[in-house]
């Protein structure tokens, strides 16, 4: 696979996680904890910024660690399985997340544990500092590990095929891309928007959001599984 | 009868139930109006409008559940204030 190609998957994968919903739903629960008990703008942007830099390391981390693993389990070329393993895991996912991303009722809950939405819920209500933000992030990214596994490990399996420095770049530009919509929130809440008109844009785009980033997974899936085993498979034949 | 003596179930009896606190309600009415951007005295008298709407609805209730409460606090929040009740009512189906 040549790099603009790699690069392209990794920027397909990290727009899939941007869609997933936990984080922007536990950011809202912050800053809305946050602007009710009267913080400054500047406090409210200190803690916000916090839980995003706290998000966007630990997909650094994850990302930087899956491929390690990879890395030392296969050196620079992972085995063929190991691809169509990850494709059904992506395809798995996405109809998954078709089928139970949302619960069915008012809102935006997804279908995570209650007990563990409640946890997220209440930490985001205790925050009161920086650094209880940022490990709020950290937290968040590891909440929605179920969904976003999928297209991490391919991003990861795409990376360590590739040389050194672009291996840096790949993963620049996943962490970049995967904050795309925390940081848009982010920016709204520090530009003065009203949360009410950002959850209920959220809650009246749910189901497209759902199908959209189910397709997508199922779509990277179906792709990889062509680009990557089936074309090596049909060249091993030739 | 007093409104402070009735009792709140709360989370469907998974807590344990305690009874109503008018200053409670009223914190978090006030903390939803602001989240919608409200001024803060906007939000104080809102906040007071509604928690005496509550008291008034609690008077011939002796027990009932802080979904209950959270329901009828929305309705009346929606008057005065339609995206702050919009927030109160979607605080548990965020996440």
């Amino acid at each position: 696979m040549d790099i603009a190609s790699s690069l392209a998957i990794v920027t397909l994968a990290a727009l899939i996680h941007a869609s997933f919903q936990l984080s922007v739903s536990v950011l809202t629960l912050l800053s809305g904890h946050a602007i009710g008990a009267k913080h400054s703008q500047a406090r409210i942007m200190r803690l916000t910024f916090g839980f995003v830099s706290g998000a966007g390391v630990m997909t650094l981390l994850g990302l930087s660690f899956i491929s390690l693993i990879l890395l030392h389990l296969f050196g620079n070329e992972a085995p063929e399985f190991v691809w169509a393993i990850a494709c059904g895991l992506l395809i798995g996912v996405g109809l998954a997340v078709w089928f139970f991303y949302y619960r069915r009722e008012k809102g935006t809950s997804l279908w995570i544990p209650r007990s563990f939405a409640r946890h997220l819920s209440d930490r985001s209500k205790a925050t009161k500092s920086g650094a209880e933000a940022f490990s709020l992030g950290l937290t968040s990214v590891i909440s929605e590990i179920l969904f976003i596994g999928a297209p991490m490990l391919i991003s990861a399996l795409v990376l360590i095929e590739l040389p050194g420095h672009w291996q840096l770049v790949g993963i620049a530009i996943y962490a970049v891309v995967s904050l795309l919509t925390l940081f848009s929130v982010w920016v709204l809440i520090g530009s003065g928007h009203r949360l009410s008109s950002i959850q209920k844009w959220r809650e009246d785009n749910k189901g497209f959001l759902q199908f959209a980033s189910g397709g997508a997974l199922a779509i990277l899936g179906f792709f990889v599984y062509v680009c990557k085993i089936l074309s090596d498979a049909s060249g091993a034949l030739l | 009868m007093p409104a402070e003596t009735t009792v709140i179930i709360k989370r469907k009896g998974q807590r344990p139930a305690e009874a109503f606190s008018k200053e409670k309600l009223h914190q978090s009415v006030v903390a939803a109006t602001l989240s919608a951007r409200a001024p803060e005295g906007q939000a104080d008298n809102i906040a007071y409008a509604v928690t005496n709407y509550v008291l008034e609805w609690l008077e011939s209730r002796p027990e009932v559940t802080s979904h209950d409460i959270r329901l009828v606090a929305t309705r009346h929040l929606r008057a005065h204030h339609p995206d702050a009740a919009y927030l109160y009512e979607q605080h548990r189906t965020t996440l």
